[in-house]
């Protein structure tokens, strides 16, 4: 298991557009993993989960994953945070 | 199982004896039901089956999108996929059919408020109204559970079932229409609520504004509903059954006596003939506007035919509607209002919810917004006019350039049936409801370019008392009697005398019996209200005398309390 804390950096934070983007992203490795934002912890694989987590921008979550590809998992999902969710601010 | 009452307002007569049913407020009609435990894996496979459907259909509306582009919508699509292939949707409900062993709707029901209800904590309002998401998924997902043939037979006989609500929306009271229960009774709404229409065009009790009747009332419990007294008796004990059996025969032959009365000439005893119309909704209306022989269609509410559908009715549709209708009631006046959408009545083609929908863009507004939608409604209602003695009807005008913008539209539409060589009644007449009290007050010279005048009481209410009719903690402020508004509907009766033109009163107050005599004695002289109010307007119109009217009626005018009005018209109705 890893785990990395990261700060959300896009405009609106976690809302509709970004979760779904990230859900869909967490779904296609075959780790477990979770958000984790103060004492909530979160599946990244469902897409209401990720919403009510309700991480606006500067949120400081962790992301954690376990499984066979735990670490491409962080990895890309680090990328798509750092990539304002590719929606450019 | 103790007996007590409730109180609430009572917006349709009669009494009904039989057993609740609850159903959930918005969402259409989610009952809830016990399933025997080896039913349990059937319910949860028709569950898994419901969400499948919706996916398929998803993925096929996605695609249709992609060819036009429209990125945003198609991320709000995969949003919805998303949310239907959630945990907290695919497998959640499921455990909750075999944990409680109730049916997949409720179940799908009961998850649904435990996510909407975390929403609701959220503060970040954009991430809070994504609860709408979930709702709009979940009731997808409903609609194709209960539109499932096999959908198991969980109520008993109709005409015995009481229906407990929360509140009935336009939408669903179309759907209830279709069925045969014994009463409405709701928690919310007012006399001019759609429950409170719904249950007079049914002919059926109903109570509303009962606050907490969903949560007093359970599931299958006998209740009466006295709808002439607003109040709801549950668990009744035998004596009090007994007396209430007897009073709903009374009523029922009441009832009968009135029937007595339809063929007689509606006249009154000074022989002046009054006209009482009959308003409708839907073509098959017409079966009652026949049996309880009304003079004509006084109202036709068009905007019915734009609500539960996903595209605009186009004008071949709309033509053949408004003819069957022209066609079935003769040479009678068939009085076709143009789409009165906005407010509370939803379609397709208003989906933006404002705050104050009773103020914003609605009615004539949004047709003047939309000339191409008002067009085909327009150019349909002309078609139809070659058919019988057709009127066309322009809801909410606020003010005169309104007014004479509609004429131009109108003016086109026929001019482009010319075009085509298509007929139409070319002297066809133009009215105008009269609902915005600045057009009230200003009567005279809207009498002046309309060819009649139709009073909408309810709205007419609802504007100059300031009262939300859709909100029961103000719903007793909401009064008919209130001096201002005899004025006003005395200043646009006056107004259409005076220019020669017909006044009628559409709203509420028309098929209210106690008022009939003064509004004879105001020189009210067409009628139109619900068919199922005709009979009892008629006995009234019968005993009267408008020359002896015109008094009472002057000095009810001069009263400045709604106490002392209420008085003086119980007086005349003596």
């Amino acid at each position: 298991m890893i785990k990395k804390k990261i700060k959300i950096i896009n405009k609106l934070g976690l809302h509709a557009r970004a979760s779904s983007k990230l859900t869909q992203l967490a779904c296609t490795f075959n780790s477990e993993i979770f958000l984790i934002k103060d004492e909530n912890k979160v599946n990244a694989k469902s897409i209401m989960e990720v919403l009510m987590l309700a991480a606006s921008k500067n949120t400081i979550i962790s992301i954690e994953a376990n499984g066979s590809d735990e670490k491409k998992a962080i990895y890309d999902i680090d990328k798509l945070i750092l990539n304002y969710f590719g929606e450019g601010e | 199982m103790s007996s007590f009452n409730i109180h609430g307002v009572s917006v349709s007569n009669g009494i009904a004896i039989g057993k609740a049913l609850l159903i959930s407020n918005a969402l259409l009609e989610v009952f809830h039901y016990q399933i025997s435990r080896d039913k349990v894996p059937n319910e949860i496979k028709r569950l898994s089956r419901a969400i499948s459907d919706v996916k398929k259909d998803l993925v096929k509306i996605k695609k249709r999108l992609q060819k036009d582009s429209s990125e945003e919508f198609s991320a709000f699509i995969d949003t919805h996929l998303m949310i239907l292939a959630d945990n907290n949707f695919s497998e959640k409900p499921k455990q909750i059919i075999s944990d409680d062993s109730c049916n997949a709707e409720w179940a799908l029901k009961k998850q649904m408020d435990i996510i909407v209800a975390k929403f609701e904590q959220i503060k970040d309002e954009y991430i809070k109204e994504r609860k709408n998401d979930v709702i709009q998924v979940v009731e997808r997902i409903l609609k194709v559970l209960l539109g499932h043939p096999n959908q198991p037979n969980y109520i008993n006989d109709e005409s015995s079932t009481i229906l407990v609500a929360h509140d009935i929306s336009p939408a669903d009271a179309l759907q209830f229409k279709k069925h045969k229960y014994a009463a409405f009774i709701t928690d919310m709404g007012g006399s001019t609520s759609h429950t409170a229409i719904l249950a007079r065009s049914l002919n059926i009790p109903s109570i509303v504004a009962l606050q907490n009747a969903r949560s007093l009332i359970k599931n299958n419990e006998k209740i009466i509903v006295d709808g002439n007294q607003g109040i709801v008796i549950i668990n009744p004990s035998q004596d009090i059954l007994e007396e209430y059996q007897v009073r709903q025969n009374l009523w029922g032959i009441e009832q009968q006596k009135l029937s007595k009365i339809k063929n007689i000439t509606c006249k009154t005893l000074n022989n002046e003939k009054i006209e009482l119309l009959a308003n409708i909704e839907v073509p098959g209306d017409i079966t009652s506007v026949k049996e309880n022989r009304a003079s004509g269609i006084g109202l036709f509410r068009t905007e019915f035919l734009f609500m539960n559908r996903k595209e605009l009715p186009n004008e071949e549709e709309q033509f053949e509607i408004y003819k069957s209708v022209v066609k079935s009631m003769k040479n009678k006046t068939v009085v076709i209002r143009t789409l009165d959408s906005g407010a509370d009545k939803l379609t397709s083609a208003d989906t933006t919810i404002s705050s104050n929908p009773a103020l914003g863009l609605r009615a004539i507004r949004l047709c003047l917004s939309e000339p191409q939608l008002f067009n085909i409604q327009l150019r349909a209602i002309l078609r139809a006019s070659h058919f019988g003695l057709v009127k066309i009807l322009i809801p909410m005008l606020s003010s005169l350039s309104e007014l004479r913008q509609t004429k131009l539209l109108i003016q086109r539409a026929k001019k482009s049936l010319s075009n085509d060589k298509i007929l139409y009644d070319n002297y066809i007449k133009i009215g105008g409801m009269i609902e915005v009290p600045a057009v009230a007050i200003n009567a005279e010279a809207f009498a002046q370019e309309l060819d009649f005048l139709s009073i909408g009481t309810n709205d007419l209410i609802q504007y100059t008392l300031a009262i939300d009719r859709t909100d029961d903690r103000v719903s007793h402020l909401y009064n008919s009697l209130h001096p201002a508004i005899l004025k006003l509907i005395n200043t646009t009766i006056k107004a259409g005398k005076k220019y020669n033109k017909e006044v009628s009163i559409c709203g509420e107050m028309a098929g209210d019996s106690k008022l009939t005599k003064l509004l004879l004695g105001m020189g009210l002289r067409y009628f139109s209200m619900h068919p199922s109010r005709i009979l009892s307007v008629k006995k009234q119109v019968l005993n009267s005398n408008t020359q002896k009217l015109e008094s009472v009626s002057a000095k009810i005018l001069k009263t400045k309390e709604s106490e002392n009005i209420e008085t003086l018209i119980q007086k005349i109705n003596q």
